[in-house]
């Protein structure tokens, strides 16, 4: 793949009106690798909603049935504790019930919720397949990679994201730690950990949905019972991920967020050798 | 942004060279001199196959950048309502109406992709079944409790004198009746410790021992066009203590499976009532609602039999 050459001929960029000048862009996303993305938000939201909507007809996490309640069920308690001390929430109708209601598609619908479930695991899988084609196709992927100074670049990174909003606070210089790759470290370490937990999630899917015939796969993660933990685990990752995610894109800006619907991004630095080595 | 300044620091002889600041007017690069010396630059610089290549920037007309953003960005508000327009329509009737819809939404399309997508799931899960693969088994040591998990209430001992196994579909065109003592001395008894795993997610380590299905079909074998099993008991009852009957398909290469026990003891002991005294269906390579407990009947047919969780919304195979 010839990535140095200069498009230079391409019939798009040669259109500019005198008057205005034209603006250098690079393509940052690839097509699949945009669509991909986006399709994520709907078939993660289906699977964590009809995941907990599973969950509930036997958690994980237990304890001895509650001698007045009869209750044994972790979440269930998280609930009636949050009914208890949340203002407003005194008077829910059925406070252990409050997390699946509220995270989930509802309590007592196993059977439904598998099936959306089902569903949105398969196109899930075929998400993945055109996310890494895009990878491949854009050469997105080398950019995703870790390097020998991702430790250090991610803790100043980390450092950075910390002090911000105090400098921004007391209007005191708080430069952005220079990089000159596509991502900084903590990004990367973000977006190459997000496909190998989707890749995780998978295989505990299979793990815990076909435990005879893959077995084998389940005793990877530590049997049947830890493959669920796995699972459960995995799907924290994606909130956790996502949570972050959302918030730097915005204050990041237009461009980024432009850039995985559109593709182009007009922050094209210099010091690409394709600028610089004109 | 101070990234020119970082540039200066790395690549100090190209920033001099290239000379200009960030904001300077670009003009279309079509010089194909300037081309020929990228080529000859980059070759003095070969990248590893791993390493990050920079991003071909191009120059653009603003009027296109923007001709594509406002392209694109309704592209994706449609994609967006569509998306939501689609989930809104597979969401559960229950989930709706908590969100304050009180029209009903369930549609024959909506039965019909989630259907679907169980058919796909039922599909991978028959094409994965192996009949020489046998389960993981485990050590006595490892046997965990295995609760009373009957959906209603726990039959009345009573029918447990009375017993009968009726087998239909046979090739002579007969049905038999065998009691649980024609069973026990006629066939082996085989043991096994195997995990049994329900659907809603929990499982459990026990110890069965009973006869296989496989010489059961062998010394009482099904007519020759029977591809399925119904499993029956006539003793499961709802949770408010009316008999319910339970009945289940089971494809009869899953019964041929070794492992496939009619089980006739638990943990050494014989079955108590709560396991499905005295004769119960032991599948481990299928959930645990096709372990049908207290079988009466078990007949043979071609096409596939009803099976009472499929109707009640789960998927028919259940091959785990």
């Amino acid at each position: 793949m010839s990535h140095l050459t200069l498009p230079a001929n391409e019939p798009n960029s040669t259109s500019a009106l005198p008057e205005e000048p034209s603006v250098l862009v690079a393509k940052k996303h690839h097509l699949l690798v945009r669509w991909s993305h986006w399709l994520n938000v709907p078939i993660l939201l289906g699977l964590i909603l009809s995941g907990i909507s599973i969950y509930w007809a036997s958690p994980i996490y237990q304890h001895k049935p509650d001698p007045i309640t009869g209750n044994f069920d972790v979440a269930a308690d998280i609930g009636v504790w949050i009914c208890a001390h949340v203002p407003g929430l005194h008077h829910y109708s059925s406070p252990p019930d409050w997390i699946y209601n509220h995270m989930s598609f509802g309590p007592g619908m196993l059977a439904l919720a598998l099936r959306l479930h089902w569903l949105c695991a398969y196109l899930f899988m075929l998400n993945g397949m055109v996310y890494v084609a895009g990878l491949l196709m854009g050469g997105g992927w080398r950019s995703l990679l870790p390097r020998q100074t991702d430790l250090s670049d991610a803790l100043a990174m980390f450092w950075y994201y910390l002090g911000f909003p105090y400098a921004k606070l007391t209007r005191r210089k708080w430069p952005h730690p220079r990089f000159n790759t596509k991502y900084n470290a903590l990004q990367r370490a973000a977006y190459f950990s997000v496909p190998v937990a989707g890749s995780l999630s998978v295989a505990t899917g299979w793990a815990i949905h076909k435990p005879m015939q893959l077995h084998w796969l389940a005793a990877l993660f530590g049997g049947y019972n830890a493959a669920r933990v796995w699972h459960f685990w995995l799907m924290w990752l994606f909130i956790l991920f996502v949570v972050p995610h959302v918030i730097l894109v915005f204050a990041d800006g237009w461009d980024t967020l432009r850039s995985m619907i559109v593709g182009w991004s007009r922050r094209v630095k210099r010091t690409e050798p394709i600028a610089n080595e004109r | 942004m101070s990234d020119d300044k970082k540039s200066d620091s790395l690549q100090p002889e190209e920033i001099r060279s290239t000379g200009s600041p960030l904001s300077a007017k670009r003009g279309p690069r079509t010089d194909g001199a300037a081309s020929s010396v990228v080529k000859s630059l980059s070759l003095k610089k070969p990248q590893g196959f791993f390493e990050e290549r920079s991003l071909p920037a191009i120059d653009m007309a603003p009027g296109r950048l923007r001709y594509l953003t406002r392209r694109d960005v309704l592209l994706f508000g449609a994609g967006a309502v569509a998306a939501l327009a689609g989930g809104g329509f597979l969401l559960p009737q229950d989930t709706l109406s908590r969100l304050g819809v009180r029209r009903n939404m369930d549609s024959p399309g909506k039965d019909w992709v989630l259907n679907e997508a169980l058919r796909i799931d039922d599909d991978v899960a028959e094409a994965l079944y192996s009949g020489s693969r046998r389960v993981p088994t485990y050590t006595k040591s490892q046997i965990t409790p295995l609760k009373n998990n009957y959906n209603g209430a726990t039959p009345d001992p009573g029918y447990i004198s009375g017993w009968n196994l009726t087998l239909d579909g046979l090739a002579y065109g007969l049905s038999i009746s065998l009691n649980i003592r024609n069973l026990l001395t006629r066939f082996s008894v085989h043991e096994q410790i195997t995990r049994l795993v329900c659907v809603e997610g929990w499982s459990a380590i026990a110890w069965w021992s009973g006869l296989r299905f496989d010489d059961l079909l062998r010394a009482y074998p099904p007519m020759s066009q029977a591809k399925w099993a119904r499993v029956e008991s006539s003793v499961n009852l709802d949770a408010s203590g009316n008999p319910d009957p339970y009945f289940m398909s089971l494809d009869l290469a899953t019964a041929r499976h070794p492992q496939t026990l009619l089980a006739t003891h638990f943990n050494g002991q014989p079955l108590t009532v709560d396991h499905g005294a005295p004769l119960r269906l032991l599948v481990p390579v299928k959930l645990g609602l096709k372990n049908v407990k207290a079988i009466t009947r078990i007949t043979y047919v071609a096409e596939e039999p009803r099976d009472y969780w499929a109707e009640r919304g789960y998927s028919r195979y259940d091959g785990i």
